[in-house]
């Protein structure tokens, strides 16, 4: 699993301090962070530098230019205090133009590949929550990709449309030997609306309605991590960390038919189908 | 509309494209829309039931996702124990969920049909659930919606065959097995799933004599909300074949 570290931002800096050492207790080294994640850089710095060659460390930008980048790379460098970063990623790529933007020539690319040539960095991966399709340009466009980051649940395997083939991407990761970092994993659906449930009132700070027992976080893993992910990315509330790590340390794969079983069971919780007696 | 991947796995093994096929049993149109999007050149979905048939017309004949669904599927509004299609005139037969549905005589009966209309060399794919364990909460709503159909109709609404059994039945009238395989265990039986069951239970109380159509329609009810969802049994799949 990867720990995701927007989970820092939620806490003071001592229990930020214990969450790494506990993460890192369970044997989980990769550690994804961005400069979006509220303080998550600042918090995760010190136990960072600390075990800096016990974490292959993650790290990203929502900037296209060439400027933006190595400016957000340089902030992100001094956040976190270290000098180098092991895995810089594109994130959240979400239109053809953006593509266009960071392969151009003064796109954030040609930053991403100086700071590789310097050693700064060491690795160029790339992050998209909605677009199956631009994975997979961006694969064909970019030959120096070594991993993606997208979403990977029961919900999104259980849809045929090219907007949710994340399928698709898996196979074309796995024959270029790109790595894969699956997101959402324990995503339950959408929040309800702010009329219903106001924002102050969630009881989990993730972005969506995560699940939160034991057994379903469990589930949820071991599908994600049966699909043929490199790696399970963890959820962003506190709460729900000990309870990946203790999945992702149990993890004996999944049979197929358990697979079916969760991606059925989301089916139903979420068709618009008239009741229906069978699966 | 997604196909459900239990229809996916019981067809990604037997040759669909360029096949005549028919659904026997046509529930929502999955299977259909499984069949359509395999390559299948023609497809009759059969069904008795008026209101699945409406259903299988507007999620697959008619949806905008499928637009040449019309050219190679047909909806039949027909009896599957007198199926409208001539003899030996089908490639491949999906029967999925269907065999819950028919009570022994009418499987008897169903299963000539498929036989009929089977051309040599057709492939036969039955979906089906073994009985359900006997620790399952769900047992004692489809025992209520089973009583409510027996009083109401002389026969149960849900008779779960275990897949050995299947294997006998089906080889004993010229079929030859050629896999089993395990589409879902456990059997995720979800809220919407029990309300479905509770309503037909209730929909069979409604025929049934004096006070105990109401008490079986209550029950069927609460336990459908008590028990909320469960994962549990398994659904398998078995693919058969007739000699050229």
């Amino acid at each position: 699993m990867t720990f995701g570290t927007i989970a820092l931002n939620w806490l003071e800096q001592e229990g930020a301090d214990q969450m790494v050492e506990h993460v890192l207790d369970y044997g989980v080294n990769h550690f994804d962070v961005a400069p979006m994640y509220g303080d998550a850089e600042l918090k995760l710095g010190p136990k960072l530098r600390q075990h800096r060659e016990e974490i292959f460390l993650g790290c990203k930008t929502q900037e296209r230019s060439y400027e933006g980048a190595w400016r957000k790379l340089e902030q992100s460098r001094n956040r976190l205090g270290v000098d180098t970063i092991d895995l810089y990623q594109v994130h959240g790529l979400e239109y053809d133009e953006e593509l266009d933007e960071i392969t151009a020539d003064d796109g954030a690319l040609r930053a991403f590949r100086e700071a590789k040539a310097e050693g700064i960095i060491d690795h160029i991966g790339l992050t998209s929550h909605s677009r199956p399709d631009l994975i997979i340009d961006a694969i064909d466009r970019i030959d120096d990709l070594a991993t993606l980051m997208f979403p990977l649940n029961p919900v999104v395997a259980g849809k045929d449309d090219g907007e949710h083939d994340y399928e698709a991407v898996l196979q074309r990761a796995e024959a270029e030997s790109i790595g894969t970092l699956g997101i959402k994993a324990f995503a339950a659906g959408p929040w309800p609306d702010t009329d219903e449930l106001p924002e102050a009132d969630r009881p989990f700070c993730n972005w969506y309605r995560p699940v939160s027992a034991p057994d379903e976080i469990r589930e949820r893993f071991d599908f994600a991590a049966s699909r043929g992910l490199t790696s399970v990315v963890s959820a962003g509330d506190p709460k729900l960390v000990t309870m990946i790590c203790e999945a992702a340390a149990d993890y004996d794969g999944m049979d197929e038919s358990a697979q079916r079983s969760l991606i059925e069971a989301s089916r139903h919780d979420d068709s618009p189908v008239p009741e229906q007696l069978h699966h | 509309m997604d196909v459900p991947r239990t229809v996916t796995a019981a067809l990604d093994d037997r040759p669909v494209e360029g096949r005549c096929c028919l659904e026997a049993g046509a529930g929502v149109g999955n299977t259909s829309a499984g069949l359509l999007d395999a390559g299948a050149s023609r497809i009759y979905a059969v069904t008795n039931d008026s209101e699945h048939a409406r259903t299988t017309r507007d999620r697959v004949l008619d949806a905008p996702s499928r637009p040449d669904a019309s050219d190679r599927l047909a909806v039949l509004d027909a009896d599957l124990r007198a199926i409208p299609l001539p003899d030996d005139s089908v490639d491949l037969i999906a029967a999925h969920a269907l065999c819950n549905v028919l009570d022994p005589a009418a499987l008897g009966t169903v299963a000539e049909e498929l036989r009929r209309v089977a051309a040599p060399g057709c492939h036969l794919v039955v979906d089906d659930y073994e009985p359900l364990p006997d620790d399952a909460a769900v047992r004692e709503l489809f025992a209520v919606e089973n009583a409510a159909a027996q009083l109401a109709t002389g026969r149960p609404a849900l008779t779960f065959y275990p897949a050995p059994v299947l294997r006998r039945f089906f080889t004993g009238d010229g079929w030859r097995v050629e896999r089993e395989r395990t589409l879902l265990d456990p059997v995720p039986w979800t809220a919407n799933h029990l309300s479905a069951h509770a309503s037909a239970a209730a929909a069979f109380a409604t025929d049934c004599d004096g006070d105990v159509g109401d008490a079986l329609a209550a029950r069927a009810d609460r336990l459908a909300t008590d028990i909320g969802a469960e994962s549990t049994g398994r659904m398998y799949s078995l693919a058969f074949r007739l000699a050229e």
